[in-house]
């Protein structure tokens, strides 16, 4: 698992992912925290949720994400 | 638009400069333009109602006939504007908030944009710290209809937005709603909203869980005709069958179920789509749209030699509903779970439960990458649970038809070439046995669509889930929509929540005609409460309440509630500390002033930065400010407040009182002059004013006055 609970991340790129829709550019950018990882089966496809801060919480492809150090 | 503009502001924003330039010559021009002005600013700062829209409009259709091209252009500029966004004109309207913060009055505040179920967090907090609970549950019951169960399991993403969170700890939101519903259910006060009239109109809902019943309640609301088909014999879904008694009792799901019930909503149990009715059959019985809300409640298999060879070796959900219906028979005396979730956990504290005397969990990666709530870890652990870190499932071993033992490989967690996240490797030679009696996987679960096989043209996407617009929740077929782990795989009871609301007002918008909408939508701010006033050291020596739970010899041997629910006084203590982020925008203009206007840097608020918080501490700012009221005066939300009370000036941030010092008052008029260290700090800047050691203690007035006298005495005529 890539991605831990309470880990703050950006959204640094508009995922090639099916799961990734329109409305979802304007994420790009922005800051957010992990609320939900990846409980399936530890797998880097598994859509991860995301709370980002001013836009809401979403379930997003792992490749559209970095971890903020 | 550019990223973060809103449509409103905009238009406002851009109407407000042209005034001000003076660009409208015609008297006439000029006064439309104002009118124009004002309601926008109503509506950007949420005082408009449903005419300010139609009002605007046709103040513009005037507006444009004008012979001033100016006014030509602005008018047209915001007729295209309001026709590009009439939905976030009509959602700030609706809403009260502004998802971007442009209008800084309608900035929502963090933890509700984070909540999927956009619950009006500070309002209802507020009004726990209040006291008035029942109030609270109205407030949270607009926007879910399940708060006590809420309380109880939900995994909090607002917690995790909190801004409380940047000085110390969050505010326990979640159990400050478990408080309040349970109290509002005791007093008899906890009651539905208000219906609206009925619309002749039938839906179905397939699927009891949370997602659909939240559909459901949303939609009986709306005046819909709602029936649930399920194929369990109780309503719940995962909430009932995969969520441990022990978490939360089955009388609150019950009791939360029991007032959709008395909303109108009808459920048919026992009855499985597919088997026992079918989508024509159902459009036969006049239901025009279908919400299907199945869960993912098929098991991955471990997919190791042994697994299918001994009735020993079972699925958690299968394990947890079978439990949870009843049937509480021990798995064996050593337990097994394979699994680092919260499913898993789940598993391992119901074995316990049963009886079993040692249980164990493989997992294959480290306690850091388990994906299991770190709470529901600890509590395990206190419980007698052992954890096996490293630990992957080779092959279940048995004799006679019985499982004797888990082999296992131990593993080492290594970056691949190329790769970007360290994976769990087998050490060759290194594998061992756990013994056991059975052994329970809970590597998580996929939808089973086996039973929507007769729905053709519905869409699935590569993982194995239910493919829909996620903003209106509309499958490929139209009329049908879907939500809950069916479309998102295994997720929270609060995102399933989130996706029944928004598929409710999808259907219903289906049903009335009206086109869905290209966003999701905005949450609702229900209320703008008076602040809790809290002096600053109590705000920062205010520690997040430790919740009680119930002794160890009971949690290893009944079902009984873990967790006992906080005290009335920890939950009103627990309310004060929320920093009311509806109001305060965080926007760091008092801090700006303060320090490098005024040169004073009086405020340390450090949590203003979300990426990289510093230290806050409120009780600094009586230690240096001079309550000149400069912050306040320049806080655009009113969320810093200065004012005399009596004879003492406060100042407060959002309830919080910062500061507060004695007034000096004028000793001929007794007007106020401000407090001593104000006084202080203008003369030094201007060495004019009395300083407040010695000299008498003069209005400028007085002064004159004084002065005049003086002059008038001694010089000659």
């Amino acid at each position: 698992m890539a991605f831990h609970k309470g880990q703050k991340v950006e959204v640094f790129q508009r995922s090639q992912d099916e799961a990734w829709e329109a409305y979802m550019d304007e994420l790009i950018g922005r800051h957010g925290i992990i609320t939900d990882p990846d409980t399936v089966i530890n797998d880097p496809e598994s859509l991860v949720e995301v709370s980002i801060n001013g836009k809401g919480t979403f379930r997003l492809p792992q490749d559209c994400l970095r971890v903020l150090s | 638009m550019a990223e973060n503009t809103c449509p409103v502001y905009e238009a406002r924003i851009r109407l407000k400069e042209a005034l001000d330039a003076g660009e409208f010559k015609t008297p006439k021009g000029h006064r439309l333009a104002e009118e124009v002005h004002d309601l926008l600013f109503d509506i950007s700062w949420g005082r408009a109602g449903s005419e300010h829209l139609p009002a605007i409009e046709h103040l513009l259709m005037e507006w444009t006939s004008l012979a001033d091209p100016p006014s030509q252009q602005m008018a047209r500029f915001i007729r295209t504007t309001i026709d590009a966004d009439r939905e976030t004109f009509q959602s700030h309207i609706d809403t009260h908030n502004c998802a971007t913060g442009a209008c800084v009055k309608l900035a929502p505040a963090p933890c509700q944009m984070t909540c999927p179920a956009g619950l009006d967090i500070p309002t209802y907090v507020t009004l726990i710290g209040m006291g008035r609970d029942a109030e609270a549950i109205d407030v949270i019951r607009k926007d879910c209809p399940f708060p006590w169960v809420c309380g109880l399991v939900c995994t909090r993403p607002c917690e995790f937005m909190c801004v409380r969170g940047r000085m110390d700890e969050p505010v326990s939101i979640k159990f400050l709603k478990a408080f309040a519903a349970e109290r509002s259910m005791s007093t008899r006060l906890y009651r539905n909203p208000e219906k609206e009239p009925d619309k002749g109109q039938k839906v179905c809902i397939v699927g009891a869980g949370p997602a659909g019943l939240s559909c459901a309640y949303y939609l009986a609301l709306k005046g819909y005709g709602v029936t649930v088909i399920e194929a369990l014999p109780m309503a719940g879904g995962m909430i009932m069958v995969g969520i441990p008694r022990y978490r939360l009792p089955r009388e609150v799901i019950d009791r939360e179920v029991a007032m959709l019930e008395d909303l109108g909503v009808a459920f048919r149990f026992d009855t499985a789509f597919g088997k026992d009715v079918t989508l024509e059959g159902l459009k036969a019985e006049g239901f025009e749209a279908f919400f299907f809300a199945i869960g993912a409640h098929r098991s991955y298999k471990l997919n190791i030699p042994g697994e299918t060879d001994y009735p020993q070796v079972i699925e958690a959900v299968s394990f947890l509903k079978d439990v949870a219906l009843g049937r509480r028979h021990r798995p064996g005396r050593r337990v097994v779970i394979v699994g680092g979730g919260n499913v898993a956990i789940d598993a391992a504290r119901t074995s316990l439960r049963l009886g079993a005397e040692e249980v164990v969990m493989a997992y294959r990666r480290t306690r850091a990458e388990m994906p299991a709530d770190v709470e529901e870890v600890e509590q395990a652990e206190e419980e007698g649970v052992e954890i096996s870190f490293l630990t992957i499932p080779a092959q279940v071993i048995g004799r006679d038809g019985r499982v004797t033992a888990l082999r296992c490989i131990r593993a080492e967690m290594k970056e691949p070439e190329g790769g970007k996240r360290k994976v769990p490797v087998p050490i060759e030679g290194s594998d061992f046995d756990i013994e056991t009696d059975a052994v329970i996987s809970a590597i998580g679960q996929q939808v089973d669509h086996g039973c929507l096989a007769e729905l053709i043209g519905l869409k699935w996407t590569r993982r194995n889930t239910i493919e829909t617009n996620t903003v209106s929740m509309e499958t490929a077929i139209p009329g049908i929509f879907a939500a809950g782990d069916a479309v998102s795989g295994p997720a929270t009871v609060i995102e399933a929540i989130g996706g029944g609301k928004r598929a409710a007002l999808a259907i219903d918008r289906y049903l009335s005609g009206i086109p869905q909408p290209r966003s999701r939508p905005v949450p609702v701010r229900r209320g703008r409460m008076p602040f809790l006033e809290v002096p600053a050291t109590t705000k920062m020596i205010l520690k997040r309440a430790a919740m009680p739970v119930l002794n160890i010899d009971r949690r290893r041997t009944t079902f009984q509630q873990v967790e006992l629910g906080f005290t009335e006084n920890m939950v009103r203590e627990e309310a004060r500390r929320c920093l009311r982020c509806d109001v305060c925008i965080r926007c760091g203009k008092c801090v700006d002033i303060c320090r490098n206007k005024m040169g004073i840097d009086a405020l340390s608020m450090g949590y203003i930065d979300f990426d990289r918080p510093t230290p806050t501490d409120y009780r600094i700012t009586a230690e240096r400010c001079i309550l000149c009221g400069a912050c306040a005066a320049n806080c655009p939300t009113g969320a810093m407040h200065i004012e005399d009370r009596g004879d003492e000036r406060v100042l407060s941030l959002c309830g919080t009182l910062l500061n507060r010092q004695k007034l000096l008052f004028c000793q001929e008029c007794h007007a106020v002059l401000g407090t001593a260290r104000y006084l202080e700090f203008i003369r030094k800047q201007t060495a004019s004013a009395p300083s407040a050691i010695g000299a008498p203690l003069l209005c400028v007035a007085c002064q004159r006055k004084r002065h005049a006298g003086i002059h008038d005495e001694t010089t000659p005529v």
